[in-house]
């Protein structure tokens, strides 16, 4: 399997910032990154990331079903995560979600048709002071009304 | 015991060394603390929450498994608090686990069964819908419960670090955690078994085993697996004379828990549908049932005419075959029969290892020196498939000692994956000569040599064990369950009993078949004409006792069916040299130990060869046998005792040429392992093979 | 003779016969045994019966824990898996020979107290007299009770479905 060059340069770095023989210390990172650029973590990535952190693949599976940020499947270019864990569920988090999953036509972890936002309801993303909050890809969005989140939707859409 | 530290547990003063685990210190003085998840010999989890205790001045309950002992610490591990929380994991772990006990195969035996039993928690306050996930069939020996898992981790502990195989994980996260196996749906491994055993609950069950009987159904019979060389303890649980079952939970034996596929499962080729269960003899070119006395009658006969006439008559022993059946086949042969030509399959060259270490003492190792060791080379030899045992002995010595690991071998063995060097050449002298410089750092080193060191290389190998400056001891690998004591007891044309040299030199096993004027042939337990061979002399007799009907047995003369070691009694000596007692578990009909068959021949032609009768037998193998005088209560309380033959020169070398290993892999074993199914079942491998 | 001692004797005649018709008026104790089958208590400690589920599936999934609780050693099993073609009872596991030696049974009820599936139950049979002791023991068919009408276990339905019903 191939990177980008900037990928891979990425990778080289991080591996070189453990201690040889702990190359499966960069196993979290170097599959966040692999996925941000891949989509998802497939089988093929799986054993390559493997391959380079010096561990089984079942291993790298055990890590990918541990932690929900890493996916097996593919999700949309944006993907909108709305927390509805405690603080922002006192604050309307839940009527984000449904409001959200009404207008998108998807639940949990599923992707738009035309593939553009995939929606995932998660647990706290530690945002808790600007509640109720959620997240597209890497960046934040605070206070989030329902007004805000149908500009916001309708915002994705109109960039794809 | 270096400045022991002193520690109160339940009351009672305990001292300990410094680092002992808490839940070690007091099983030492009797007290058990329960855990799942905590299992001597493997990492430690923490992860069960079963052996809490409470520790004075520790605001909390603490996890014995976890806690190394302290000067002056104070331990309850029956206080109110502990039991409580005890009863609560209790409670946690059954939400999800099925109370399928009357179905589940482990019930009877099961350690959360009996935790339950102890402390309670027989109501829940759990109301809501178990968490279901079907059982799944991993290969033919391994099937997975998920539901009833407790994830203690025991499993992928044991297949890692144990086995070094690491085919087990656990994936997905909370209450929906799985134990998954490394191709996704099915195993890729050894099939051992040992996830099976170690497994606390019932979530891992065995193929053979599955909902054929429970636990106390069965007699728990402690023999000696009769497969390969290492000689492991195997207790074969039987229920209405068939084996239902191997294990070695009892720990008893030299190999502790440890058992490979063919010690667990591969004990079915005894009922297998070919097995002879019926004497035969060759009437008008057909083999034709006949009964014991008729066939006894008819070797008896022809043997002594043959006798008269001064014909020679061939003898190849057995390598599964007791010392008892090997020690008095050879003197009948040379004394009632009166013929030198006395040959058996030969895998290692063990006299020729006895012969250089003349005069040295302490210089052969044991499986227990394996793992203490601070080094070991193998060389010529894949252990993990050939000696499961060893290669099993060497990871336990390299994850708890450290232990350096050398290995020269032909092509990639597992070895190699915690060895501090690997060379691979076919000139293995060459290559161990090259590490000479770094075996010498060691305090001590075990050399392990295959099939490829023999004749004039195994004394170039004592050589440069000698120049090291080190202690140094060996293990000259042979194949199979008796390989070692079918050469301690003789069964070879040039040297009798303890390798004394024979007085008349006789014929090798190929010498034998490339005679014209061979008159017979006694096949015990040897397939010498495997593949069609025929034998060169178109007029031999040919006897054979064996289990099955082999290529020899198609063109014998008598066939006289045999029993295999788990429907006997006698001694064992493995590769190392260690003499153990097998233990008859069961009947087969129509077959007779070899033992009773050359007591019944002997009777017939009027030749005293002594009480053909283990004891009897053995008595006098501990007489003549030098190395074999071992103290009987070790044998007879099933332990294993330390033969020694080094104290002399061995006079008359055999043809090192003869010696060849089979090459067998963890799923074959060329004589009794085509005849397993469960062997035959299992497909993948792991690793790159050693093939040759 | 002494006219009294003729009274004697008809009085002795009366009064026993008394007795007679006094009891026939009564209902009676006796069973017409082999005539009419006689009644028991529920409690009443029988021949063995195997037990099947409202669906008709046997109840017994093979725990051996009847066999372990027996003190007569009487029971004999013998267990097999249920696979998608031949699925017996409701278990993973089911009895494929449950015998009973009735030579040997004591009828304490022991068996019946430790099963958990309420497989195994005492019967009301008790005609257990047999020229030949090997005839007293019972096989797994002779104990099992009938499939409840209107069931179709899956054996028996598959069974029935190859019949062309």
């Amino acid at each position: 399997m191939t990177f980008s060059p900037e990928l891979e340069a990425r990778l080289a770095k991080m591996l070189e910032s453990y201690p040889k023989g702990r190359e499966r210390a960069a196993l979290i990172p170097m599959l966040m990154y692999t996925q941000d650029e891949v989509g998802h973590i497939s089988k093929e990535l799986a054993e390559e990331v493997a391959k380079r952190c010096g561990v089984t693949t079942l291993q790298v599976e055990e890590v990918v079903g541990f932690y929900t940020m890493l996916r097996t499947k593919k999700m949309g270019k944006t993907h909108l995560q709305i927390c509805t864990n405690i603080s922002c569920l006192l604050v309307g988090g839940d009527e984000l979600w449904q409001h959200a999953s009404k207008k998108l036509g998807i639940g949990h972890n599923q992707v738009t048709a035309d593939g553009s936002i995939s929606l995932e309801e998660v647990e706290c993303i530690g945002a808790c002071s600007w509640a109720p909050a959620i997240q597209t890809n890497y960046d934040f969005h605070h206070y989030v009304t329902l007004d805000q989140l149908d500009k916001l939707i309708d915002d994705l859409r109109r960039i794809q | 015991m270096s400045n022991p530290v002193n520690l109160t547990i339940d009351g009672k003063a305990v001292q300990a060394a410094p680092g002992t685990l808490l839940i070690d210190a007091a099983k030492q003085s009797g007290i058990l603390i329960p855990a799942f998840c905590y299992y001597e010999g493997y990492s430690l989890q923490a992860a069960c929450r079963m052996c809490l205790v409470e520790v004075e001045k520790f605001p909390k309950l603490q996890a014995a498994c976890t806690l190394p002992v302290a000067e002056g610490m104070v331990v309850r591990t029956e206080a109110a608090s502990a039991v409580q929380a005890r009863k609560t994991t209790l409670e946690f772990l059954l939400t999800n686990h099925p109370l399928d006990c009357p179905v589940c195969d482990k019930g009877g035996e099961c350690e959360l069964q009996d935790m339950v039993f102890r402390y309670g928690a027989g109501e829940s306050r759990f109301t809501e819908v178990k968490h279901h996930v079907d059982e799944k069939q991993w290969s033919p020996v391994v099937y997975y419960d998920a539901p009833r898992c407790i994830l203690c981790y025991r499993c992928v502990r044991v297949c890692d670090e144990g086995m070094g195989v690491t085919a087990l994980g656990i994936t997905h996260r909370g209450a929906y955690s799985e134990i998954t196996p490394n191709k996704g749906d099915h195993l890729n491994c050894d099939q051992c078994g040992a996830c099976i055993d170690i497994c606390p609950v019932g979530a891992l069950t065995s193929g053979i085993y599955r909902y054929q009987t429970r636990p106390w159904e069965m007699e728990h019979v402690g023999t000696i697996c009769t497969h390969c060389s290492d000689g492991c303890k195997t207790t074969l649980g039987v229920r209405n004379n068939e084996i239902v079952r191997g294990n070695n939970r009892d720990s008893t034996g030299i190999n502790g828990e440890f058992l490979c596929i063919k010690g667990r499962y591969a004990f079915d080729f005894i009922k297998h549908e070919d097995r002879l269960q019926s004497p035969m003899v060759r009437r008008n070119g057909k083999l034709e049932e006949v009964s014991w006395a008729e066939a006894v009658k008819a070797v008896a006969a022809r043997f002594a005419e043959i006798k008269a006439a001064g014909g020679a008559i061939g003898v190849a022993g057995s390598v599964h075959s007791t010392n008892e059946e090997s020690y008095f086949l050879q003197k009948f042969a040379r004394q009632g029969l009166g013929t030198p030509h006395i040959d058996h399959a030969r895998s290692g060259d063990v006299p020729a290892l006895i012969h250089a270490l003349a005069g040295k003492t302490d210089a052969l190792a044991t499986a227990d020196s394996l793992y203490h060791a601070k080094a070991v080379l193998v060389v010529d030899a894949d252990l993990s498939q050939q000696h499961p045992f060893l290669a099993f002995q060497v990871r336990a010595n390299v994850r708890h000692h450290q232990a350096a690991v050398y290995t020269v071998t032909r092509g990639p063995v597992r070895e190699e994956q915690t060895a501090a060097k690997a060379v691979h050449t076919a000139d293995y002298l060459a290559g161990v000569r090259g590490l000479g410089e770094d075996l010498k750092k060691h305090a001590d080193l075990v050399i392990v040599f295959g099939d490829g060191i023999k004749g004039a290389a195994v004394g170039e190998l004592v050589a440069f064990g000698d120049s090291l400056g080190i202690p140094v001891r060996y293990v000259c690998l042979v194949d199979y369950s008796n390989s070692r004591g079918a050469m301690d007891m003789g069964l070879l044309p040039e040297l009798g009993p303890g390798y004394h040299p024979a007085a008349v030199r006789g014929m090798s096993l190929p010498q034998m078949a490339a005679s014209q004027d061979l008159a017979a042939l006694w096949v015990v337990g040897a397939d010498p004409l495997a593949g069609g061979k025929r034998l060169a002399s178109g007029k031999a007799f040919v006897v054979v006792q064996d289990l099955f009907l082999t290529d020899t047995a198609k063109q014998a003369d008598v066939v006289l069916p045999s029993a295999s070691a788990y429907e006997k009694s006698g001694t064992v000596t493995n590769v190392t040299g260690q003499i153990q007692r097998l233990k008859k578990g069961l009947n087969i009909m129509g077959a007779k130990p070899d033992l009773e068959i050359f007591g019944l021949i002997a009777r017939a032609m009027g030749v005293d060869a002594g009480r053909a009768q283990n004891e009897a037998v053995f008595e006098e193998i501990r007489k003549s046998v030098r190395g074999y005088n071992v103290p009987l209560p070790v044998l007879a309380t099933g332990g294993a005792a330390q033969a020694q033959p080094v104290n002399g020169r061995v006079d008359v070398l055999p043809d090192p040429e003869l010696v060849r290993s089979a090459g067998d892999t963890l799923f074959t074993s060329g004589s009794l392992g085509r005849y397993s199914k469960i062997l035959g079942s299992v497909m993948e491998a792991p690793g790159a093979l050693y093939k040759g | 003779m002494a006219i009294n001692q003729v009274f004697k004797s008809a009085s002795a005649i009366v009064q026993g016969l008394g007795i007679t018709f006094k009891e026939m008026m009564k209902p009676t104790v006796t069973e017409d045994y082999p005539d009419v089958p006689p009644v028991f208590q529920e409690r009443f400690r029988g021949k063995h019966e195997l037990q099947r589920d409202e669906n008709g599936m046997e109840k017994c999934v093979a725990c051996f824990l009847c066999a372990a609780a027996c003190p007569a050693d009487c029971i004999y099993i013998e267990a097999a898996e249920n696979t998608d073609k031949v699925r017996i009872s409701g278990g993973e596991r089911y009895a494929s020979v449950y015998n009973i030696d009735y030579t040997r049974c004591i009828f304490c009820g022991y068996c019946v107290e430790a099963c958990p599936t309420d497989a195994i139950t005492h019967g009301h049979g008790f005609e257990l007299a047999a020229y030949d002791t090997a005839a007293l023991i019972m096989r797994k068919e002779d104990m099992l009770v009938a499939v409840p009408p209107g069931a179709r276990p899956p054996v028996i339905a598959e069974a029935a479905a190859s019949h062309g019903h």
